[in-house]
């Protein structure tokens, strides 16, 4: 084994709470099983700190109205319940650190009509950045455009229906406010998507757009999907080009 | 010796406070500036910017991409010197991700690897590159040789600073139960280019102290004028904490304690 390949295994054991807990993990006794996990934990509560603050921006925002700040839910009983299923990064655990965050802030004041839309918002974008990424192109060719192929939606890739038009409030949630900004109550659509690096993007999603998303299931031909859709060759690539490049969408290059 | 700068990092929540204070030579940035972030302009009109953001983990090579953005904030800070760490956070397949400056193993294979890889990386900046040591929090029974050894043949085999983060250093010392001073005696400190210092606190977790987002102690600032005496070619110093809540109370009063310090 390599010494690259013991190191993969520490930091798996760091950030893999079950594994942590193996016997596979044990025997190798590699570290002091204390010191490992205090550090896990220690890890955990930062890794999640991050996100939580980035992420759940706007409800932070929001606090001195709400009472509650996002990231208090790292010092509470739920988290340190969640500890020994932690694998840091996956979907499972953002999912399951998300619930709690959106628990609490509902259980303060609501600050504004929009609140659920705005927690749902936040949930879905901590959501799509959780899982393996893409740190170092290898030059293999991945992800390569490839407009002949079959377009196919990349798994985690969400569209979000709100009930407030909510981008139209999100940067000026974040400006100095007396009274928290209001948005328009009107049926609005968003695209929820992340690069293979790991970089989160957002889009307002048109009926095209929608459409588009629902059908690239990665066996239609762009013929196929544009007669599916309604759309001239032109209006589909246009759309396809910025899927991609949001990571909403890859081309399948397999036989 | 040239005077030393006394510096912070830019924390963007403080941009206004920043843009107006007095008494800070320098700003290193760990992220990119916002698109809408009203005080960059004056930031970057006003004060030496040094390179300290996440490039990729000397471990392996740095590919295209990242090398472009190194090149392009560079460019944009007008940098004196690029900063990266001796760190491997994250797994070669990119499954597992800390998130957090993780040391490699100190072994002759990860060693081989950051040189080559520093080399090339070095090979492709305008400016030199400086290194900063990353604590551990336990010793993992694969490593070969101790830590100072390492970063020694490091900085010999590649010619490239050292960043000696001295909390970093602190931490290890409390942790093994020897005294600061003995443990960063040990290290190649006429390699070191910048300084870091910071406050440390107890955290729950660790059962012990670790880096937050305060301000250093008076044993802390001691200690940092016991190493700048030892690090001839240093040039800079840098309060070292990059929080959403730190307050400018800390950071301005803590580059004040720092240059008193000195």
């Amino acid at each position: 084994m390599s010494d690259r390949a013991v190191q993969d295994d520490v930091i798996r054991a760091l950030a893999d709470a079950p594994y942590r807990a193996s016997a596979a993990w044990r025997r190798r006794a590699l570290a002091e099983p204390e010191r490992v996990e205090r550090f896990a934990r220690f890890l955990a509560r930062h890794f999640y700190y991050e996100r939580i603050v980035h992420f759940f921006k706007y409800s932070r925002a929001l606090a001195r109205v709400t009472g509650r700040r996002p990231e208090a839910v790292l010092r509470q009983p739920g988290f340190d319940a969640l500890l020994p299923a932690v694998v840091l990064g996956s979907r499972e655990t953002a999912r399951a650190v998300c619930r709690l965050v959106v628990d609490h802030v509902r259980s303060g004041d609501p600050a504004v009509p929009y609140q659920d839309d705005l927690l749902r918002y936040e949930e879905a974008m901590m959501v799509v950045e959780a899982g393996p990424r893409v740190w170092r192109d290898t030059g293999s060719g991945e992800g390569g455009s490839g407009m002949g192929a079959a377009p196919e939606l990349v798994a985690g890739t969400v569209l979000l229906q709100l009930d407030y038009d909510l981008p139209l409030v999100l940067a000026g949630l974040l400006q100095s406010w007396t009274s928290p900004p209001e948005a328009p109550r009107q049926r609005t659509t968003v695209l929820v998507a992340r690069s293979r690096h790991g970089r989160v993007a957002v889009a307002r999603a048109d009926g095209v757009v929608a459409s588009v998303v629902q059908l690239a299931d990665g066996t239609r031909t762009l013929d196929d999907l544009a007669r599916a859709a309604g759309l001239r060759p032109g209006e589909l690539e246009a759309t396809l080009q910025g899927l991609t490049e949001i990571g909403a969408v890859r081309f399948s290059t397999g036989s | 010796m040239a005077p030393l700068m006394v510096g912070a990092f830019y924390n963007p929540h403080l941009g206004a406070e920043l843009a107006a204070t007095t008494g800070i030579d320098h700003l290193a940035m760990a992220d990119p500036p916002a698109p809408q972030d009203p005080h960059w302009p004056a930031i970057k009109a006003r004060y030496t910017l040094l390179l300290h953001d996440y490039l990729g983990q000397l471990s392996e090579p740095l590919d295209e991409r990242a090398i472009q953005r190194a090149r392009s904030l560079a460019a944009l800070y007008d940098t004196p010197w690029v900063a990266e760490h001796f760190q491997c956070l994250h797994t070669e397949d990119g499954t597992y991700n800390l998130n957090y400056v993780f040391p490699p193993l100190y072994t002759e294979e990860f060693l081989t690897r950051f040189v080559a890889n520093a080399n090339a990386l070095q090979a492709r900046l305008d400016q030199p590159l400086v290194m900063e040591n990353i604590p551990g929090f336990f010793d993992v029974q694969a490593s070969q040789m101790p830590e100072p050894v390492w970063l020694r043949r490091f900085f010999e085999a590649t010619g490239t600073g050292f960043l000696l983060d001295l909390p970093h250093v602190w931490l290890e010392a409390h942790y093994r139960a020897i005294a600061p001073q003995s443990w960063l005696a040990e290290f190649p400190l006429e390699h070191v280019v910048e300084l870091h210092v910071a406050g440390v606190e107890e955290d729950g977790d660790l059962r012990g102290p670790w880096i937050a987002p305060t301000g250093p102690s008076d044993e802390m600032l001691a200690f940092m004028a016991h190493a700048v005496a030892k690090c001839p070619r240093a040039k800079a110093v840098t309060f070292d904490a990059f929080s959403p809540s730190l307050t400018a109370e800390v950071l301005v009063g803590s580059v004040e304690r720092i240059r008193s310090a000195l």
